[in-house]
């Protein structure tokens, strides 16, 4: 049996970690909630985003964007969100599982420094490499959506896909492979897009022409950049929430097994110290026996 | 017959009512909706919007910063990068908000168009809330 002193020292430091561990709990559990609540108040704002562009689209038929062509994809551009520091159980190695998986050449764009790490490591084709903060600002992520869009535009890629772990609740994320450009099918993304948020607030049927102002090609022309942005960010933020997610789980599971392990090293504690005080009584017993 | 006006941005569901009119400010200028209007989809710009209710409920103002409106059977979807009440207008932080930007503008002369653009409407924005919370006294 290990001696006491032994004992002790691995108790404190059970403690400590078990303190550490319930701290990051705590701070993830807090940041978790506002980027829960990001996602979930950004979602009304995408539904009804979609539903203009499902509406556009279907009354502006043979409208011509860059945005909207099937092209021969050579070279597919891929956006990968992961999370910038480790710690929070299997979310960014399910991510790379996904990359692992993918066919035919490619280029990496990634936000977070885990997936730059990860890609860099498998010799992938890196081009840029973004960080963004817990926030996840707008204005942050444009830039990396505005530099992917740039590539794609001067047709040094021709797809923009996004692998991000979606968020489905505190303990589910599962992670995806979204394609988000060339979108040659509007309607149905709209209505997987509908089906998803969980938002049915469909616009009352009206059947006459569609007016547009200045017109159709124009409000396409702003529309889709601005409905790219601003999706793309609605998935950085469900990453978002996925990291604290997931991190609070992983980190609630290390605080409990710290729990656990205390409750034994304690018991073992207690029952060395007892041992040792009945062989010390044992011991003055028989020198007493032995002197008498 | 009434209209059901929803304004939504990224943060949040700002408003959400049953209306007699809206006054929207697009890219092509004001454009007044009446029920029964045609459906219409358009851009909206920096400015105010009027949402008006007939009798007792007198008129809601509102500063929105570009975006989107929807028009389709009688209701009218707007769907903006900012939008704000008059009430919850704080001038003071607007006001400073406005210096900020503006000084930015001036101070570094080669910034980026996007960060230039950013700035811009930042300081029309804020020009628009100004004006809507002076008024109002």
């Amino acid at each position: 049996m290990a001696s006491t002193r032994d004992i002790r020292r691995r108790i404190k430091s059970v403690k400590n970690t078990r303190q550490i561990t319930r701290a990051m709990e705590l701070v993830a559990a807090s940041k978790m909630k506002r980027a829960q609540q990001a996602t979930l108040a950004g979602r009304p704002y995408a539904q009804l985003m979609a539903q203009m562009l499902a509406s556009l689209a279907t009354r502006a038929d043979g409208a011509q964007h860059p945005f909207l062509e099937k092209r021969e994809v050579k070279m597919r551009g891929i956006l990968l969100l992961t999370t910038n520091i480790g710690l929070c159980g299997a979310l960014n190695a399910n991510l790379f599982k996904l990359v692992g998986e993918v066919q035919g050449a490619a280029k990496f764009v990634a936000i977070g420094r885990k997936g730059a790490q990860y890609l860099a490591r498998t010799k992938r084709d890196l081009i840029a490499e973004f960080v963004v903060d817990d926030r996840a600002s707008f204005n942050d992520v444009k830039v990396a959506i505005e530099f992917m869009t740039e590539r794609f535009l001067a047709g040094e890629i021709d797809t923009i896909e996004v692998i991000y772990p979606r968020f489905k609740n505190t303990l589910v994320q599962t992670p995806l492979l979204r394609p988000i450009l060339p979108l040659t099918n509007v309607r149905d993304f709209a209505a997987t897009l509908e089906a998803e948020t969980g938002v049915c607030g469909a616009l009352p049927r009206d059947d006459r022409e569609m007016l547009f102002e200045p017109d159709a090609p124009r409000v396409l022309a702003a529309l889709l950049p601005f409905y790219v942005n601003r999706f793309i960010h609605q998935l950085v933020l469900s990453a978002k929430a996925s990291e604290f997610s997931a991190r609070m789980v992983a980190m609630k599971t290390a605080k409990d097994n710290a729990s656990k392990l205390l409750d034994d090293l304690t018991l073992e504690y207690n029952k060395a110290r007892q041992a040792a005080i009945t062989q010390e009584i044992l011991e003055i017993a028989a020198a007493q026996y032995v002197a008498a | 017959m009434s209209l059901t006006l929803e304004i939504v941005t990224p943060e949040a569901r700002v408003y959400s009512d049953t209306v007699d009119a809206v006054v929207i400010p697009t890219v092509e200028g004001e454009i007044g909706i009446l029920p029964g209007h045609i459906p219409l989809l358009t851009q909206v710009a920096n400015g105010e919007l009027v949402a008006t209710r007939t009798g007792s409920g007198g008129s809601q103002y509102l500063a929105v910063g570009g975006g989107f409106a929807q028009i389709s059977g009688d209701k009218v979807s707007v769907l903006a990068e900012h939008a704000c009440s008059e009430d919850a207008i704080d001038e003071r932080a607007v006001e400073e908000a406005l210096k900020r930007a503006q000084q930015q503008i001036e101070e570094s002369k080669n910034l980026d168009p996007q960060q230039y653009e950013h700035l811009q409407n930042l300081v029309s924005y804020s020009g628009v809330q100004l004006a809507l919370k002076r008024r109002s006294r």
